[in-house]
């Protein structure tokens, strides 16, 4: 994959941004852009327009719906994938009638995980 | 706790009984003998006025007269049963004849036992505190159940969360293993291969736990939901056996699928029975030797379809069969390669596939090894 733009990564724990900065950089990716909760995601948004944005779902402050919520509101077009830690069926689908682009459990193997964000990354960039 | 220092004249002193007659004169020998045993009682005069005290009283015993002017003994039983259910004290009947009809009417209305008129004092004494001490321990009884639920729910709350915060750090410690594993950051000495690979492992085996724990949790709580839909169940077979076959390789086993021509579909929630089939087929990988040959089969007719896994194991020993499918039902059968297991595995699926209103039986070959085989009905 040869996808030049930037990416906002968002979760609360350090190695979660770690790993999944990890996984984006083997998928080509140089342009990373991390932040430990929803409030900085929305200023980081706002000061450097990221195209994709990987939002957690659980984080204290703001958590990941009430984040996606307002990037909505900011850009109606904006790119969300939301990491959840677990089938919560419900935050998912409200994610997704939110607008998300797709979601990834976080304790699926690494190579899902690269190939779900690479999808993504192909519908919405091609 | 002190030992009780009431002489057992007075063990239940304190109870309270409800007296219901009639007649004054039963009323007042009932009350004589009833106030010797230290209980507090109360009296009514009719069935009528029996239900009407019965509330605010809170009787932990209700003798009860069969025949009374306005509703008689088994009518007013009868409702209080209705009205308090399990709560309802016991109900003694007071009968004039002991005759077996009456008792066997009385019994049927929902009557504990009877007294006969005239009274034995040394018997109406015995049979009340028989009672009596019935009553009071299935009152402990039910604070304890009611105790025990509430601690079972605790912990169950406990494990999920504890579970569910255990996951995420434990998916980082897996992945960033497999980057190192993977030379990402820099080509490693064979020594230090080595040592990524047992945390690899050791962290890939404890998310794998930790999922199942979270598992029963979910499901003793009562919050399994199974969503099915029509589902390719064929595909998902597949997909999962490609999988399993990856590790299997590690020890030189091979599962092999088939799929048939033009399989139907079926009605699954397929998240949960994607879960089902990898454990079928990881479990027959666990416990088959190294170089076995496992096989996978998907089968159908009109009402059902099926899944099933057929390996070359030790097979299930007869005495432990009953324990298989139970929570932390480890069998003396050991995996092969040195895996680790909770025990939950086969318990969680056998839930999932019940909530599917499904079976799932397991079989010993007769040319050695064993069978899993999950049948699950078609929508209607």
């Amino acid at each position: 994959m040869n996808f030049k733009g930037s990416i906002l990564l968002v979760d609360d724990e350090t190695h979660i941004r770690k790993y999944v900065s990890l996984i984006l950089k083997q998928l080509g990716a140089t342009n990373i852009i991390e932040a430990s909760n929803g409030e900085e995601a929305l200023a980081v948004f706002q000061s450097k327009k990221p195209d994709i944005v990987l939002l957690d779902i659980s984080m204290p402050l703001l958590n990941g719906l009430e984040t996606l919520k307002k990037l909505k509101e900011m850009d109606p077009e904006c790119t969300v994938i939301m990491l959840t830690s677990m089938v919560n069926r419900q935050s998912i689908d409200e994610a997704l009638a939110l607008g998300a682009a797709n979601y990834i459990r976080k304790d699926t193997p690494k190579e899902e995980i690269a190939t779900a964000i690479k999808e993504t990354i192909e519908l919405r960039f091609p | 706790m002190e030992p009780p220092t009431q002489s057992p004249d007075s063990e239940y002193s304190g109870r309270r009984v409800l007296v219901v007659d009639d007649d004054r004169l039963n009323i007042r020998i009932l009350s004589g003998i009833l106030k010797s045993e230290g209980y507090v009682f109360a009296e009514a005069s009719s069935g009528e006025r029996a239900l009407e005290i019965y509330p605010s009283f809170r009787p932990n015993l209700v003798l009860l007269d069969v025949m009374m002017a306005g509703i008689n003994g088994y009518e007013a039983c009868r409702e209080l049963k209705r009205l308090y259910g399990d709560d309802c004290a016991p109900i003694v009947f007071i009968t004039a004849k002991n005759e077996a009809d009456d008792v066997v009417e009385g019994l049927a209305a929902g009557g504990a036992d009877y007294l006969a008129k005239p009274f034995q004092k040394k018997e109406v004494v015995a049979r009340i505190r028989t009672h009596l001490r019935g009553q009071m321990l299935a009152e402990q009884q039910k604070l304890l159940v009611a105790q025990l639920s509430k601690a079972n729910a605790a912990k169950n709350r406990f494990l999920g969360m504890a579970a569910h915060d255990l996951r995420n750090p434990l998916a980082s410690i897996r992945g960033l293993a497999e980057f190192l594993r993977d030379g990402v950051v820099g080509d490693l000495t064979p020594d230090q291969l080595d040592l990524i690979n047992t945390i690899h492992t050791a962290s890939q085996s404890m998310l794998r736990m930790v999922n199942e724990l979270l598992d029963v949790a979910t499901i003793e709580s009562g919050e399994l939901k199974v969503v099915p839909s029509d589902h390719n169940l064929c595909e998902l077979i597949e997909k999962s056996v490609y999988l399993a076959n990856i590790d299997a390789a590690k020890k030189n086993t091979h599962i092999s699928f088939t799929p048939p021509v033009a399989p139907p579909s079926a009605w699954i929630d397929a998240a949960k029975i994607q879960q089902v089939v990898d454990n079928l087929l990881n479990n027959a990988v666990k416990y088959s030797p190294p170089g076995s040959r496992i096989i996978a089969e998907y089968n159908w007719d009109a009402q059902h379809r099926s899944f099933g896994v057929k390996d070359q194991g030790p097979g299930i020993p007869e005495n432990e069969r009953d324990k298989l499918f139970k929570d932390f039902g480890r069998l003396s059968v050991q995996p092969t390669g040195g895996e680790k297991s909770t025990g939950l595995g086969l318990a969680i699926c056998r839930k999932i596939v019940e909530a599917h209103q499904g079976t799932i039986v397991a079989e010993n070959l007769p040319v050695g090894g064993c069978e899993f085989r999950v049948t699950l009905p078609v929508h209607s």
